[in-house]
């Protein structure tokens, strides 16, 4: 990759700082393939077999790992892990709006999509929103008011804050699921679980859950006609409702219809998981109030012991 | 004063217009429903939006005796030649608004609301030199179609100074070259039919002496206008 | 949208009047309402349109500027979408309120204008990795009656094949810079390709049908509204006749959702279909309109109103 910037030096093309820049440049971007044509990138999604680079299959979408309680000062939170796109969620408990003129009659979500300055491949401000972030946080929230039952705490607001550790696509996709989770395992009320699915399109190919080098992809111009695009779907399962549909590129309807339906097969596929770990918190919880009482029923039992004898002892006393 | 050559040896203007000739004036009441009152207004190439809301109850920390004019001035970021990155907030975004406040507040009859507030809107499409003036008449104007009771129209008019063979020469209603050619530049906001000055603002230096010809320059040109938007 | 407020009977009333195919302007589910465009209103502004939507007005400015491209898209200009919410629509946008609303209209349009199927910036490129045009699209939104969108998307579209871009005459290597000299003549530029932007259409789900073209009272009946972003076609905005162009198929270049609510697979994908048509007739009038209009320019038969008419 280093020779094509020394080709263009030598053929007089471009100064010697201008070739020292690209090289820096392509070093920054390692993994961003800019000077290489679409056909190579495109070919470089795929290894010998015909799976994707991480040995996936098309449709195979990543193991996902998750869990709630990662946080401990949040009132709820979860952690999912998606090989290499790892997000943090916390949610904290519902507080009175501030700075607002007017009663509201329904609760509000506050969301903030962060990512950390290590997540990605180009360095990121620490500080200030960039517009991803802000669109991120946007799509965020659209798609989280549906399921959480806001009419229940007016004039209040929820923050929700999703850190993204490490992107490697579908990271918005990844940043709903666990705010789903969180939400639920901070006990807000809500309809149902909400999960969310994403699909990057070339072509006639379909990737589900894409990395961010197939999102990139998919997102970046193709000199032909040819179908492109990423979807990203997120779904309440128990009620059969979508509650964000994002779509972006440029695809046909039957593509679309044709994504939705592995889509929704998808986000259908994470309910169990969640469910699953939210079941077992439950149950944890349960076992544990339930080892806290038994505690306490012995710790009283003691104590009554105790007092018996220490009022015995004042009476022998006052004997 | 060595003024920059504003006036050609005939004596005509950059824009061929004579010394005391006010640019072309076409407006419109009404060019909106939702507004209680707006108007649209071109001054030359100069086109102005103004929309009054009110009066309604202010809130409540703005409530007094007399009606609480709030002005706010912006501009499309498309109006000037080189693209503004902000259309309002910024510093002389911010005082414009406070100027046509002002003004408008020496017009209206803010006795009669008490604990009240009126809106007014401005929002410059084309800015082409005389922005404010644009403004404060459109406003008038919005005023008028929202039926808010003046104690007479408010016109603004600028003036500026130019010389044709060594006798001064007062300029009316300035554009945008004369306005950046860097001759002085004096905004009159003013009550024609009562002679009184609302707001009166100049840049640049001018001579103590010739300060009375440019003024009264500009109060014609007020009077002008006023007969023209009426 | 803003300042409407709507008793409970009269949400009723609209809502089961749709459920009936019935609008209270006497639309059917898919009409829109009439609209007035106006191409070259600005003179400060390569390109510019205005539109008014029975009581939504949108006008559109588009400037022009030289600019470094991406090193990752040497090949490619740029073009930026800004909306800006007058307080003149209503005094609830005053100083920064309506920048929410503002934001996401243009987040919408940025990514409706990503694909090169939508919008071709290889047109905007003028010296490969060094210098291309960048179009500034500016939309002031002065009075909000609904439908807010798919007015803005119109407008864009039509101010972008009213846009202008000087020709350059030359181009001075000096060291590594290069020195533009921009032609002069207003007459000597050329043109944008705009044929395949997309428009926007906004589906109301109101009861349990969408509607298009909502008025500012239906959307406040409607919890959630699906917009979809639609390619248009070369056909319409081409001048002359003659010129062959491969089959049409409208695609999708961006979907989203806004609302608190939210829809089932099925009403999703009525509602794609349904948008998708909408656009396509959408598309048609205003490819005519805005080539009629440029014809009677060229003969000068048309006379500028501006907010005079």
């Amino acid at each position: 990759m280093e020779g094509r910037p020394r080709a263009l030096l030598e053929r007089g093309l471009c100064s010697a700082v201008d070739a020292q820049w690209l090289m820096m440049m392509m070093m920054m971007m390692e993994g961003r393939d800019c000077l290489k044509s679409y056909d190579e990138v495109y070919s470089g999604l795929f290894d010998e077999k015909g799976h994707r680079k991480d040995g996936r299959e098309m449709k195979e979408a990543r193991a996902m790992y998750a869990r709630g309680n990662f946080v401990s000062q949040a009132k709820g939170s979860s952690y999912i892990e998606m090989n290499k796109t790892k997000v943090v969620c916390s949610v904290f408990a519902p507080r009175e709006i501030s700075h607002q003129n007017e009663f509201s009659t329904v609760g509000q979500l506050f969301c903030e999509v962060k990512f950390a300055p290590f997540s990605c491949h180009l360095q990121r401000q620490p500080h200030v929103p960039d517009a991803e972030e802000k669109a991120l946080s946007v799509a965020l929230r659209k798609a989280l008011e549906p399921t959480v039952c806001c009419h229940l705490f007016a004039n209040f607001q929820i923050d929700i804050f999703v850190y993204i550790l490490e992107n490697d696509g579908a990271c918005l996709a990844a940043a709903i699921t666990a705010a789903g989770l969180a939400l639920a395992n901070g006990a807000v009320p809500m309809y149902d679980i909400i999960t969310a699915s994403s699909i990057a399109i070339i072509g006639d190919k379909m990737f589900i859950d894409p990395t961010e080098r197939e999102e990139h992809l998919a997102l970046s111009s193709p000199e032909t006609k040819q179908n492109h695009g990423v979807i990203t779907m997120s779904r309440m399962h128990g009620l059969k409702q979508i509650a964000d549909f994002r779509q972006i590129g440029s695809l046909d309807v039957d593509c679309i219809l044709k994504a939705t339906d592995i889509l929704e097969e998808e986000c259908n596929k994470i309910v169990p998981k969640i469910q699953m770990i939210l079941v077992r918190y439950i149950n944890n919880g349960i076992i544990q109030q339930k080892k806290l009482a038994e505690a306490a029923k012995e710790r009283e039992a003691a104590l009554k012991i105790k007092m018996k004898e220490w009022s015995s002892s004042i009476i022998k006393i006052s004997d | 004063m060595p003024g920059p050559d504003l006036l050609s040896s005939q004596g005509l203007r950059l824009d061929g217009r004579r010394p005391n000739e006010l640019r072309r004036i076409r407006c419109k009441l009404g060019v909106f429903t939702q507004p209680d009152g707006s108007a649209y207004l071109e001054q030359g190439n100069t086109k102005v939006l103004a929309a009054v809301y009110g009066p309604h109850q202010a809130s409540k920390s703005k409530r007094s005796e007399t009606v609480v004019v709030n002005c706010q001035y912006s501009m499309a970021t498309f109006s000037t030649g080189e693209r503004k990155n902000r259309p309002r907030g910024d510093r002389k975004s911010q005082e414009m608004s406070l100027h046509l406040r002002q003004a408008l507040t020496a017009a209206i009859k803010t006795e009669l609301y008490p604990r009240s507030q009126i809106d007014i809107y401005i929002e410059v499409l084309q800015a082409d030199g005389g922005a404010y003036c644009a403004s404060v008449n459109a406003a008038t104007l919005a005023l008028v179609d929202a039926g808010v009771p003046l104690r007479a129209y408010v016109c603004a008019c600028t003036a500026s100074m130019a010389w044709q063979d060594g006798d001064p020469a007062p300029l009316l209603d300035v554009g945008h070259v004369e306005e950046a050619a860097g001759g002085v530049v004096l905004t009159v906001a003013s009550l024609p039919s009562t002679g009184s000055i609302a707001l009166m603002e100049m840049s640049h230096r001018l001579h103590s002496d010739y300060f009375e010809s440019v003024l009264s320059r500009a109060m014609q040109g007020c009077r002008d206008i006023e007969v023209n938007i009426t | 949208m803003a300042g409407v407020l709507l008793s409970r009977t009269e949400k009723v009333f609209i809502i089961d009047g749709v459920k009936d195919e019935y609008r209270s302007d006497g639309r059917s589910t898919i009409d829109y309402r009439p609209m007035e465009l106006e191409t070259n209103v600005v003179s400060h502004a390569s390109g510019s349109a205005r539109l008014r939507l029975a009581n939504t007005d949108i006008l559109v400015g588009i400037k022009t500027e030289i600019d470094v491209p991406k090193p990752d898209k040497p090949a490619l200009g740029k073009i930026d979408f800004f909306v800006d919410c007058s307080a003149n629509a209503t005094p609830e946008f005053e100083g920064r309120g309506g920048e929410q609303l503002a934001n996401s209209i243009s987040n919408m349009m940025q990514r409706a204008y990503q694909s090169p199927q939508a919008f071709d910036l290889k047109q905007l490129c003028i010296f490969e990795g060094k210098q291309c045009w960048k179009l500034y699209v500016d939309i002031l939104i002065l009075e909000c009656g609904g439908n807010l969108c798919d007015a803005v998307s119109l407008a864009v579209k039509a101010a972008l094949f009213n846009t202008k871009i000087p020709f350059v005459k030359a181009a001075l290597m000096d060291g590594g810079n290069i020195d533009l000299q921009l032609s002069d003549d207003p007459y000597d530029s050329k043109l944008l390709d705009v044929g395949s932007a997309p428009l926007l259409v906004t589906l109301c789900k109101i009861g349990n049908k969408c509607v298009v073209d909502p008025t500012a009272e239906e959307e406040k009946c409607s919890s959630v509204s699906l917009i979809v972003g639609v390619t248009g076609n070369r056909k319409y905005y081409s001048d002359d006749d003659t010129e062959e162009l491969p089959a049409f198929q409208p695609k999708c270049s961006a979907i989203s959702m806004h609302g608190p609510g939210s829809i089932t697979t099925t009403t999703l994908r009525n509602a794609i279909n349904q948008g998708i048509i909408a656009a396509v007739c959408l598309d048609e009038a205003l490819g005519k309109t805005v080539v009629r209009e440029r014809r009677d320019i060229e003969k000068f038969k048309r006379h500028s109103y501006g907010f005079l008419k």
